[in-house]
């Protein structure tokens, strides 16, 4: 039980990490979407991990013969019965029942690129892959969509927003570091005019979904469209971005980010970079009327009445040149 | 020679926070010197620190204890009990009806649920789901014998079966034999290892020879853990109540789950009787709160909120459930524990028949902080039964950790010396059915219900109480009292009377009386719905200034 340094009382807030020291991303696919490299192997940044599909479907019939042939496995050959009779199918092999073969397949669609350099560590056909990278990765909350990969840029202020005309074909094949929150609007824009992701501090429940509808569209689509992510940092309630993030996110800009869903985090490149490092005493609030404002730690408050009538353990936090303030030790956090 | 431990740290790791309390043993009993909960990225030992801490500064003589110095905080012996994630279970079946029934048992467990069926979805859609990694179990159940709108899909699922168990290694199958005598399911299999443990024998759960309760036996079964705090709550509650010889009902409301469980002492020395259901249907926020959830929550609430930003509250709930305790954010809480204790209520409609129990126990992360008001409050808008009850809080969380001491006799002989300690009492909630409330079309039944007559040491306390009306009595904790209720009217109050007479004892809320319907009748209109609620709030959160 070995109690690291950090300022009395300081122990007791919850420290977030900000960056990780290497990634481990998964990448879910479904039955029949084929995976491309086998475990062990070296991918980089645009090379295939698996073949996605377009309208996927399960046809009945068909597979290797009657001993032959294991759930799983990756099928192709000529259909013997049925209307698809003497042509060339092929698919993964579910299962098989009444002396048929289940097989997913479907229409080949845009292929699943890898968005960063790594090793597949795994590989589960139907399930997913995961890829090993000793790039670092800036933790977040949620992301939607992807994997995307694309240059970094800030159109927005940590505390700010960006409008939907700020966004424009100058950003195509970028990843916008876009402020506190943004709209389903700038969302569609951003998509169609080619931005590869979007990074913001919140996003609502409303936006939430039109970037879901708006990847399944593309998912469906005879044309895909390139790969789009939303990585969000914090939660759904707008806040400004966090300054110790939004420090790293600006010593890497300019540089090819990649967003990845599981985890959920930016994954970059610091070679030749010293991030910027955090102040130990900072501390943020996370909820309640200060949302988003950055302190200093004062030390331990003891339990504390707030408004409702409710008692919470609380620490001092020093807003500014002001005095200090009882905040909920719940609703702090500071940065690692 | 070695002196005995007269410290010890008792600790709950639930999903989202740990509660640390420190106990000690002083004059011959143990007793619960202070405890403090935060997330569980805190470590333990900053917690513990702190609490010892305050223990120093508060009582001179345990500041010179050598176990409580600083250095020494690492050598005190540790009682802990932790939160397992609920695991996720894949019910699949030939017919919606089968998995209809089947989801119903396995809601009432500590299990997560998805479904589907032959009927609903496709092979590939069905593989799909059986592969995902967050399913640690797939059920394939079938009536028992199959029915008629089942048996053309037997070979389906018995080979689908087969092939999920191949391909995936860490993943456990729970179905009949008469799924894996089918030939599909063998020649799915392949080489595939299931000697060790993987194939479950799933009891018949529906059809004519179905066994209600079994498949929810079997089920908790597997998730048998001897360190999980809310699975030892079923032991604790029972010793609880064989120890102080009442009827004991226990609401826990946490983060991945809750329970509704109810003890009686057993007759003639014979063990106490625990029923209920520990389930994952409990928790505060379920993991994606959906539509559904946004409307239970919704119909807990006072304030002016849209469902999107409900929404988007009760996300960031889920996300970071310990944030935002004070204030709006500690009303939007009680709303979703509200709407939590709903859904233990309808799923054990069993236990809301007959009379209350002596006592209720509110325990579970949930309720952490809280205005005890409130607290009481929640129980009574949702757990509606005429009669009285005495409400308690397991504020310092030590029952669950308790519950996982295996030895009764040692959990019994600890329980006896923190008992007094560990539960705050909030005081008694009496509820009177058919008192008046609001009549359909919305009005109030207008006058006086009843009149209470409050004796207290020869002090009497007249009290006239409106119908449809929660009335909140101040009586401080300790007191003991008879309270006497003549109605205007026959009223359900247990019984059908126009008179009745209960012991009730104080707390920090006091005396609850609850003139409103039993079941709790609220306007559909969402607008005269929040305002009902808003007046009875406002008795709840008094030092509220909204």
């Amino acid at each position: 039980m070995n109690r690291p340094t950090v300022p009395a009382g300081l122990d007791l807030v919850r420290a977030r990490a900000i960056v990780l020291d290497s990634v481990e991303a998964w990448f879910t696919l479904q039955p029949g979407e084929r995976p491309v490299p086998g475990e062990g192997e070296p991918v980089v940044r645009g090379s295939a991990l698996a073949e996605r599909l377009r309208e996927a479907r399960t046809e009945v019939g068909g597979g290797p013969g009657n001993s032959e042939g294991q759930p799983g496995a990756w099928w192709s050959g000529t259909r013997a019965r049925g209307r698809g009779a003497n042509h060339t199918a092929e698919g993964e092999l579910l299962f098989r029942s009444g002396g048929q073969w289940r097989i997913a397949t479907g229409e080949p669609s845009e292929p699943l690129e890898a968005p960063f350099d790594g090793v597949v560590s795994e590989v589960r056909p139907g399930a997913g892959i995961r890829v090993r990278t000793a790039l670092r990765g800036l933790a977040a909350a949620d992301a939607l969509g992807g994997p995307s990969s694309g240059r970094l840029h800030i159109v927005a202020t940590r505390d700010g927003r960006v409008r939907t005309s700020e966004i424009d074909v100058g950003s195509a094949g970028a990843i916008l570091v876009a402020g506190s929150s943004i709209d389903a609007e700038s969302i569609t824009r951003a998509r169609a005019v080619g931005v590869r992701g979007i990074i913001v501090a919140a996003l609502g429940v409303k936006e939430r979904r039109e970037v879901l509808a708006s990847e399944r569209r593309a998912r469906a689509g005879v044309h895909g469209l390139p790969p789009f992510a939303v990585l969000v940092l914090d939660g759904a309630i707008s806040r400004p971005i966090a300054t110790p993030i939004m420090a790293v996110l600006e010593a890497i800009e300019g540089r090819t980010v990649a967003i990845v869903s599981e985890p959920a985090c930016l994954v970059f490149d610091d070679a030749g970079l010293e991030l910027p490092s955090v102040a130990p005493d900072l501390v943020r609030v996370t909820a309640g009327p200060l949302a988003g404002v950055e302190g200093t730690w004062g030390g331990p408050a003891g339990p504390f009445r707030f408004s409702g009538g409710v008692i919470a353990e609380a620490g001092w936090v020093r807003f500014g040149g002001r005095e200090p303030v009882a905040v909920p030790l719940g609703d702090l956090e500071r940065f690692v | 020679m070695t002196r005995a431990p007269r410290t010890l740290a008792i600790i709950d790791t639930g999903g989202a926070t740990t509660s640390v309390a420190l106990v000690a043993r002083i004059d011959r009993r143990w007793r619960l010197l202070g405890s403090m909960d935060g997330p569980t990225e805190i470590p333990v030992p900053a917690l513990l620190g702190a609490v010892a801490e305050r223990v120093r500064a508060a009582d001179a003589d345990l500041a010179a204890w050598p176990e409580l110095q600083e250095g020494a905080l690492d050598a005190i012996p540790l009682l802990t009990a932790r939160s397992r994630p609920p695991g996720l279970v894949l019910v699949l079946g030939a017919s919606r009806r089968t998995v209809g029934d089947l989801e119903a048992e396995a809601r009432q467990t500590g299990w997560r649920v998805a479904t589907a069926s032959t009927e609903t979805h496709d092979p590939r859609e069905m593989t799909a789901l059986g592969l995902d990694p967050t399913v640690d179990l797939v059920l394939i159940g079938i009536s028992d014998p199959p029915g008629p709108d089942e048996r053309a899909a037997l070979d389906d699922l018995a080979a689908l079966g087969g092939a999920l168990i191949h391909r995936r290694s860490d993943l456990r199958i729970m179905t009949s034999a008469a799924i894996r005598s089918r030939r599909a399911w063998v020649d799915s299999l392949g080489d595939a290892d299931t000697e060790s443990g993987r194939v479950i024998d799933v009891p018949p759960g529906t059809g004519r020879r179905g066994e209600r309760d079994a498949l929810r036996r079997a089920l908790d079964d597997l998730r048998q853990d001897p360190e999980d705090g809310r699975i030892g709550m079923r032991a604790v509650i029972g010793t609880l109540a064989e120890l102080l010889d009442l009827r004991i009902e226990l609401l826990e409301v946490g983060f991945d789950g809750g329970a509704r469980l109810v003890a009686e002492p057993g007759l003639a020395g014979a063990e106490p009787v625990v029923r209920g259901v520990i389930t994952s249907a409990g928790a505060l926020v379920p993991p994606e709160p959906g539509d559904e959830t946004v409307d239970e929550v919704l119909a807990w609430t006072t304030g002016s909120l849209d469902r999107h930003r409900m929404s988007d509250r009760l996300r960031d709930l889920r996300r970071r459930p310990w944030v935002d305790a004070t204030g709006d954010g500690s009303r939007l809480r009680m709303a979703a524990a509200s709407a939590a204790l709903t859904r233990l209520a309808a799923l054990t409609p069993e236990l809301g028949a007959g009379s209350p129990p002596d006592l209720t126990i509110i325990a579970g992360g949930a309720f952490a902080g809280a205005p005890a008001h409130a607290v009481a409050m929640a129980v009574a808008d949702t757990i509606r039964r005429t009669g009285s009850t005495q409400l308690a809080r397991d504020h310092a969380r030590l029952l669950g950790p308790i519950g996982t001491i295996e030895d009764a006799g040692e959990r019994r002989s600890l329980l006896a010396d923190l008992v007094h300690d560990a539960l705050v009492p909030l005081g008694s909630l009496a509820i009177v059915g058919g008192a008046g409330g609001i009549r359909p079309g919305g009005r109030k039944r207008a006058g006086r219900a009843a009149r209470l007559t409050l004796t207290m040491e020869g002090d009497v306390q007249l009290r006239d109480l409106a119908a449809g009306e929660l009335t909140f009595v101040d009586l401080a904790p300790g007191t003991r009292a008879e309270a006497q209720l003549d109605f205007h009217d026959g009223v359900r109050f247990g019984r059908r009377t126009k008179r009745a007479s209960v012991q009730v004892t104080g707390g920090l809320a006091g005396l609850v009386v609850d003139l409103r319907d039993v079941p709790l009748y609220l306007p559909e209109r969402r607008d005269r719905r929040r305002s009902r609620l808003a007046e009875w709030a406002a008795q709840a959160w008094p030092r509220d200034d909204r």
